[in-house]
């Protein structure tokens, strides 16, 4: 498959990601979104790394997943902490900011 | 029909098909479980081009410690469950609207471009490649992740703390 | 003298100045009374002295001698310039003023013994600065200098009307003055612009030049004299410009005595004088100023006989006399008003004073409350008299040979009609202050005047201490000396007056001192017919013929209507437009903030948006 295929899939899973984050009204359900997206990147990364036989996009695509976890992590700690303080976990509660 | 297209059409199917269930699910918890699923997925995507230690990175944090990280905080806050689309989501219409628009225009763009149709032949280890390339050229990135690592933790943990 | 009479007059212009920046900026001095008075008059004796000295030296010269200074300068000659220009008017004018500021401050020593020291030294720092902006105005050798020094004066003039500012009233009628005389300067400032602008100069020599010469394009220049001659009607109080005049006496008497006899409202009469030339080429003009000057002496005159406020009566006198001077000019004898001037200047003064140290005896203004002060005020009853002889015309008195000439000039410029009012105006003027003098000084078979000690709660009424008895004698006797010397030596006028001018005119003044004599000494006529005699017209006089209301339905009309147009127009539409647009702003505001709605997906949709605006953008072609 050319690389065609493999950017396209990548888009797919990355508009599908999009849309979660989007629409999802739990806060978990966004940051599921997120990790779809940013798997998404990394299946570009890996595709571009392999059809120009350039393993820095490998290196950047471990980098990648290292950060994301951290990301997740932190997300997830920031959940619950709000869980916590508001008693809430829904995104369309968290409206303080409004202007 | 070679063993290659079917088998990348096979993990396409499944990934593009978790991916929608991830989002598209009324059951949070069953959110999760597609999710891991489609991590998988991408991890057969990564074997695909020939990247095994990218996808067993893959299979051990991602479908591995995120899925497990956030089972555990949905089970600390709050489950949703609900019976229609709109109890776990909103404003479908708007997203499936713009995600639609983001992906035709992606799609156009990568249809404009040449893009290559081989795989370049490969020469030795990937994974040797990739540990050279780490620990010699990345070494200075690769360090700082791990300060980013600890920096997570330290605040992961903060933010977690019991309340007092 | 061998000095130069500019340099004289120059000098005699600025010792006031000197006296009164003195008196402002050293404020101890100012804050001691009596001695910055005497500062004060100090400079004004020098003064006079000066005056008298370019007088005489000016007396050898022939042309007038002009210095000046440049102020705005311009490419060729200057645009304005300020100095002196002393000829024979200026000079005479000189002699008056400096003498008559002298014999007021003066006078006022005594006058205003009672007030306290910083008021004092506040009263002398302004005769001090009228002083110097009098001369200014009579010196001036251009429109500018003369502008500058006639708003000056009337800020001077405001200044010690007010004098006793926390009376009311005083208030008032101080700004009641400078309003009223404002709307006259308006016209003369428009006047002096449009001068300008037709000849391209301030100058007084210049024009005369240009006028002699002929090359004053005529037309557009009856509109100008018309606007100096408003300047002119507001400060010398001509009809109906008039009102002021009488609120006036709520300044001291001395300050009436001063400027509302002597020096400033006969500024008017003087500036007509010094652009005579210019008149002379706007007969239609010179008309309006006859027949409104006319009619203000006789309309005055008539006022004069029904007041009991004694100030108020030398008031409309004066108000009277200033028509007089007016209607000689009018007529196109400008010398003949301007000698009436002079001889006004001082038995008004001295009537004045003589008024006040009456006031100052016996505390009242009201004559009726007044009576048989002959006795025991001589010297003062004595001096009043001569000021009334002279008011009235008798001959070998000063006023005598100047309204003759008046009255000539008058008849010689063909302008019967007002030359009779005139001579009804000479008439009621002899009858009014025999009134006067009979009520306050005589009325033997009056009840004894109520008031039998003066106001200062010592004794009886008695004649004023020295140093205001002194000006009140050596004005009595500046009289007496230019009545005798000018009905011994006529002078021979400009024009020929008919040879029953004389008799009749002193004929009429006797007329109405014997009715005065017959109504309120003899009590042969009673007064109360000759009141109802002329009844409506006597209603009328006490209303000041409405020309107060006028002015006050006219100012409610117009000024507060308009007012009242003007804060509709900034509170509907001017705020409106201000309040709309902030309005405008909060909708907005209010509308736009929507837009943050504080949840995360809408920003991300957001953010979204714009990356596919930008893929759209870019085209996706390389």
């Amino acid at each position: 498959m050319g690389l065609q295929a493999y950017l396209i899939l990548s888009a797919v899973i990355f508009s599908i990601g999009l849309f979660g984050v989007m629409t999802r009204r739990n806060t978990v359900g966004i940051l599921l979104g997120i990790e779809l997206m940013l798997n998404a990147v990394n299946i570009n990364l890996v595709a571009f790394a392999r059809f120009n036989a350039d393993v820095a996009g490998m290196v950047l695509t471990v980098f990648a997943i290292c950060i994301t976890v951290a990301e997740v992590s932190l997300g997830l700690a920031l959940v619950i902490l709000l869980f916590r303080t508001r008693r809430t976990a829904l995104a369309d509660h968290i409206d303080w900011l409004k202007g | 029909m070679s063993l290659d297209v079917l088998a990348f059409w096979a993990f396409a199917v499944v990934l593009v098909g978790a991916a929608l269930a991830v989002v598209l699910s009324k059951n949070l918890f069953h959110s999760v479980l597609w999710l891991a699923l489609a991590l998988t997925g991408t991890a057969g995507i990564f074997l695909m081009l020939d990247a095994e230690f990218i996808a067993g990175v893959q299979v051990l944090l991602y479908a591995g410690g995120v899925v497990t990280v956030v089972v555990f905080a949905i089970v600390v806050t709050e489950r949703l469950v609900g019976t229609k689309l709109s109890h776990t989501s909103r404003n479908v219409f708007r997203g499936a609207l713009v995600a639609t628009a983001f992906l035709l225009l992606v799609f156009r763009w990568i249809t404009l471009t040449p893009l290559p149709l081989e795989k370049v032949a490969v020469t030795g280890d990937l994974t040797k490649a990739i540990g050279a390339s780490v620990l010699t050229r990345y070494i200075l990135p690769f360090e700082l992740l791990a300060v980013i690592l600890l920096v997570a933790l330290l605040g992961a943990s903060y933010f977690a703390r019991p309340e007092d | 003298m061998s000095a130069a009479p500019d340099l004289l007059v120059l000098t005699a212009l600025l010792l006031p100045a000197g006296a009164f920046l003195l008196l402002a900026v050293v404020t101890p001095l100012r804050r001691s009374g009596r001695l910055g008075a005497l500062v004060s008059v100090a400079a004004m004796l020098a003064s006079f002295a000066a005056a008298v000295m370019a007088w005489r030296a000016f007396g050898a010269a022939e042309e007038p001698i002009t210095r000046l200074w440049t102020w705005l300068p311009q490419q060729q000659s200057a645009l304005a310039s300020v100095g002196v220009l002393a000829d024979e008017q200026s000079t005479v004018m000189l002699l008056l003023v400096t003498l008559v500021a002298l014999l007021v401050q003066v006078y006022s020593l005594g006058y205003l013994a009672d007030e306290p020291a910083p008021a004092l030294g506040r009263y002398y720092m302004y005769q001090s600065l009228f002083a110097f902006s009098m001369m200014g105005l009579v010196l001036a050798p251009n429109f500018l200098q003369l502008f500058v020094c006639w708003e000056l004066v009337g800020v001077c003039s405001y200044l010690l009307i007010g004098f006793w500012y926390r009376k009311a009233s005083a208030a008032r009628a101080a700004v009641k003055a400078f309003w009223t005389t404002k709307l006259g300067d308006v016209g003369l400032l428009i006047g002096i612009v449009l001068l300008w602008r037709l000849t391209g100069t301030f100058d007084f020599a210049e024009l005369k030049t240009l006028a002699t010469a002929g090359t004053i394009p005529v037309a557009g220049l009856g509109v100008i004299t018309f606007c100096v001659y408003l300047g002119a009607a507001g400060k010398s109080a001509q009809f109906p410009l008039h009102i002021w005049l009488p609120d006036a006496m709520e300044g001291p008497t001395p300050v009436s005595a001063l400027i509302h006899a002597a020096t400033m409202v006969t500024a008017g009469v003087y500036l007509l004088t010094r652009t005579a030339f210019l008149f002379a080429l706007t007969p239609d003009v010179l008309h309006i100023v006859a027949w409104v000057g006319a009619f203000t002496a006789l309309m005055a005159a008539v006022l004069a006989c029904v007041q009991s406020d004694i100030k108020r009566v030398l008031a409309y006198s004066t108000v009277s006399q200033l028509g007089y001077m007016m209607t000689a000019i009018g007529a196109g004898f400008a010398s003949a008003g301007f000698l009436h001037l002079l001889t006004h200047g001082i038995f008004k003064a001295l009537l004045f004073l003589g008024a006040g140290a009456v006031i100052h005896a016996v505390g009242t203004n009201d004559i009726t409350r007044m009576g048989g002060l002959a006795k025991r005020m001589p010297q003062t009853a004595i001096v009043f008299i001569i000021g009334t002889l002279s008011l009235a015309g008798i001959p070998l008195f000063a006023g005598f040979a100047s309204k003759e000439e008046v009255l000539g000039a008058v008849w010689a410029g063909g302008l019967t009609v007002p030359f009779f009012m005139l001579l009804t105006g000479a008439f009621l003027t002899a009858f009014y202050m025999l009134r006067v003098v009979i009520l306050a000084f005589y009325g033997s078979d009056r009840p004894p005047a109520p008031v039998e000690h003066d106001a200062h709660g010592h004794g009886p009424a008695h004649d004023a201490p020295a140093v205001m008895t002194l000006p009140l004698w050596v004005l009595a006797l500046a009289a007496m000396a230019i009545g005798i010397y000018f009905t011994l030596h006529h002078v021979e006028p400009e024009f020929v007056s008919p040879a029953w001018l004389t008799p009749v005119a002193v004929s009429v003044a006797t007329a109405g001192i014997l009715l005065a004599w017959l109504t309120y000494q003899r009590r042969t006529i009673n007064e109360e017919q000759l009141a109802s005699m002329f009844g409506p017209i006597r209603r009328a006089a006490l209303a000041g013929f409405w020309v107060d209301d006028a002015f006050l339905f006219v100012y409610r009309l117009g000024v507060l209507a308009f007012s009242k147009v003007i804060g509709w127009t900034d509170r509907y539409l001017v705020d409106g437009v201000v309040n709309a647009v902030s309005a405008w702003t909060v909708m907005a505001g209010g509308g736009l903030r929507r837009v943050q709605t504080g949840r995360v997906q809408d920003y991300v949709v957001g953010v979204a948006v714009g990356v596919i605006l930008l893929l759209w953008w870019l085209g996706g072609a390389q």
